[in-house]
């Protein structure tokens, strides 16, 4: 496993470690076959839209199209299959073994493991909800301090990891109906193509409108953020989403005189030399950077 | 002036001139026996009749010349004009004895075997008892469904490109010497060999009787037809222009039948009915080992919550779910744009320590 830094410096600018190769590989792959399906999807959906014919036979019409779409959706549930794996694997080598070597193990510890994987939603991210809600609603001036992934990211993740089981399992069986009709009714076909046309469209809506806003047109990354592709987050950015992360790194890494003021008004540094809150439902700050279990899969 | 004097008797001359031009026959005028086209080849010609609707008249003779009855000249079928001018017309009766004689028999030739069928059928205007049916006012007749289509002439040989295909004509002209009857079969053959009709026109003129809300409602049908099969992939396919898929008379008419013997769900000898289904779909061309649980897909289900509760309920699942995912985010979306013209505005100033 390649050890990456957790802060690089490049022309005098900090940029702090997110996503290793492996994480923006299988991004990559995941957002090119989420276009390619919505563009060879998307026509049948709407098939009698003005638009559709001429965007259906641009990838060879009702002949190849529906190839394509769905080589593109084995390509994809191929990974969805690779990042479950390694998932499951770095939990049992990072936190299950250790365990049991040490011989700890139990329900209740596991249970423990589990909660506080980085990908899990937990108290903190409905405060920065709160927050976030005060912030836009002018109540405050101070964004939220978010940690090293925030509800925007969890949400992200978990939004793609549910619709890869609805749209990928109805997907197969569409794929095969045939086959799928000597076990299941005919009548879960239509269902099958409802969740998969429905959760389609959903899925894409809220990767087009909602994410594309977060890394390609909101102001601070317009037009496009490039952690998807480094793997690292500018200071600005990180000050901005993930304050309470971005203190913890730097006082880490020893460079507590240089720790910027948190993104909103107002600027008084005195806040940052404070000790942080640890609520029993934040991860633990030693957690190596380099944790294959921080792969989330679609981070804004 | 002088120069006006002298034309004003130039221009009536310049637009008989013209005139004389316009109406010399040209090639293919020579078939109109009748002349018809005197007055009916004006793209204007048209009328408002006692109902009020504009009928048009114009006969594009290009057209017709492609079309299958192209050999059938106007008083082949408009049998009640017999001079110039005539009176009113009556609606054409495609059940009439033609003079084309047909070759194979040497018999005049006549759609009357069709009437047999189509009476038979769940078209048909009485029932099996002899009844009168509900409504019989609905049922189609031939030109509901028949306009005088085009000919659709094969390509296969070497090319998929429809149209008369020259290197088949070679075959015919083995034999045959008449180009003129060479092309005429060419066309006719090919016509007769494969759909005349794309799938998406055939759900189109199904359209104007089964999506017509009243009359579904009058007959109790239980959907919308065009518009529930426009749901499933094989109307939006067709919707594509794609030309492979099935349309309505794919399932709704017997193998190896005319289209004209469509029956009701209810009726042992409809395709459609549930012990038969199974076979429409598992045929060699379309889905190959389809089980009869496989043909209980419903091909008609619309959103709707009599007709098909289930699916409603999902679909109206579904539509939650997307409003209660993208509402919310689209408003923070929204109110973080708003943000970021007032960054600074707050009710209340983060706390400042001493």
């Amino acid at each position: 496993m390649k050890k990456y830094p957790a802060i690089k410096f490049k022309d005098g600018k900090k940029y702090f470690f997110r996503f290793d190769l492996d994480t923006r590989i299988q991004h990559i792959i995941l957002a090119a076959t989420v276009i390619i399906l919505v563009l060879t999807g998307m026509p049948l959906k709407f098939s009698d839209s003005s638009w559709a014919p001429y965007l259906y036979s641009f990838f060879g019409g009702s002949k190849m199209a529906p190839v394509i779409h769905k080589w593109t959706g084995a390509i994809m549930l191929l990974l969805f299959v690779y990042h479950v794996v390694r998932v499951v694997g770095g939990i049992i080598t990072n936190h299950i073994m250790p365990l049991k070597r040490e011989g700890k193990m139990s329900i209740g510890r596991v249970t423990m493991v589990l909660v506080r994987l980085p990908m899990i939603p937990n108290l903190k991210d409905l405060k920065d909800i709160i927050g976030l809600m005060k912030y836009l609603l002018y109540f405050t001036n101070e964004h939220p301090h978010g940690d090293e992934w925030t509800w925007k990211e969890k949400f992200d993740y978990w939004a793609p990891f549910w619709g890869m089981f609805v749209i990928g399992i109805t997907g197969l069986i569409i794929w095969n109906k045939v086959l799928a009709t000597q076990v299941i009714p005919g009548e879960f076909i239509n269902l099958c193509l409802i969740a998969h046309s429905d959760e389609a469209l959903l899925a894409a809506l809220f990767l087009f409108i909602w994410h594309w806003y977060n890394v390609h047109f909101s102001t601070s990354v317009f037009p496009m953020g490039t952690v998807f592709l480094t793997g690292y987050l500018p200071e600005e950015l990180m000050v901005e989403e993930h304050y309470e992360h971005y203190v913890r790194v730097m006082t880490r890494e020893g460079l507590e005189s240089e720790i910027k003021p948190p993104h909103g008004g107002g600027n008084n540094p005195t806040i940052c030399g404070e000790p942080q809150d640890v609520t029993s439902d934040t991860p633990p700050t030693t957690a190596p950077a380099n944790d294959p279990m921080q792969q989330g899969g679609v981070n804004s | 002036m002088r120069l006006k004097s002298r034309s004003r008797p130039l221009w009536p001359l310049s637009i008989l001139t013209l005139l004389v031009i316009y109406f010399l026959p040209a090639g293919a005028q020579g078939s109109d026996v009748g002349n018809c086209l005197l007055c009916h080849k004006y793209p204007g010609l048209s009328r408002v009749d006692e109902n009020a609707e504009m009928r048009l008249l114009y006969v594009n003779e290009e057209i017709f010349n492609q079309s299958v009855h192209a050999k059938v000249k106007c008083e082949g079928c408009h049998t009640d004009i017999t001079k110039i001018p005539h009176e009113p017309v009556k609606p054409v009766d495609c059940l009439v004895l033609c003079h084309i004689i047909e070759p194979a028999e040497e018999q005049k030739f006549s759609h009357k075997s069709v009437e047999k069928f189509l009476a038979d059928s769940v078209h048909g205007k009485m029932d099996e008892h002899g009844k009168e049916k509900p409504f019989s006012e609905d049922m189609p007749t031939c030109k509901d469904c028949h306009d005088n289509p085009m000919f659709r002439p094969l390509a296969f040989v070497k090319k998929v490109r429809p149209g008369i295909a020259e290197d088949a004509l070679g075959r015919c002209r083995v034999c045959h010497k008449k180009e003129e009857f060479i092309y005429r079969f060419y066309n006719h053959v090919t016509t007769r060999l494969h759909k005349s009709r794309s799938p998406l026109n055939i759900a189109e003129s199904c359209a104007r009787c089964h999506d017509d809300p009243e009359l579904v409602a009058r007959h109790n049908l239980s959907t919308m037809a065009r518009g529930s099969y426009g749901q499933t992939f094989h109307g939006k396919a067709a919707n594509l222009l794609d030309e492979s898929v099935p349309d309505c008379l794919d399932c709704h008419v017997p193998k190896g039948q005319s289209v004209h013997q469509m029956h009701g769900n209810d009726d042992i000898r409809a395709t459609t009915h549930p012990e038969n289904r199974g076979q429409i779909c598992g045929s060699v061309d379309c889905h190959p080992g389809a089980s009869q649980q496989f043909a209980n897909y419903q091909v008609h289900a619309e959103f709707n919550k009599e007709q098909s509760p289930v699916i409603y309920w999902f679909t109206t699942f579904f539509i939650i779910l997307t409003g209660a995912t993208l509402l919310p985010l689209m408003g923070i979306l929204f109110l973080d744009l708003l943000r970021r013209l007032f960054p600074n505005a707050s009710f209340r100033r983060r706390k400042e320590k001493p």
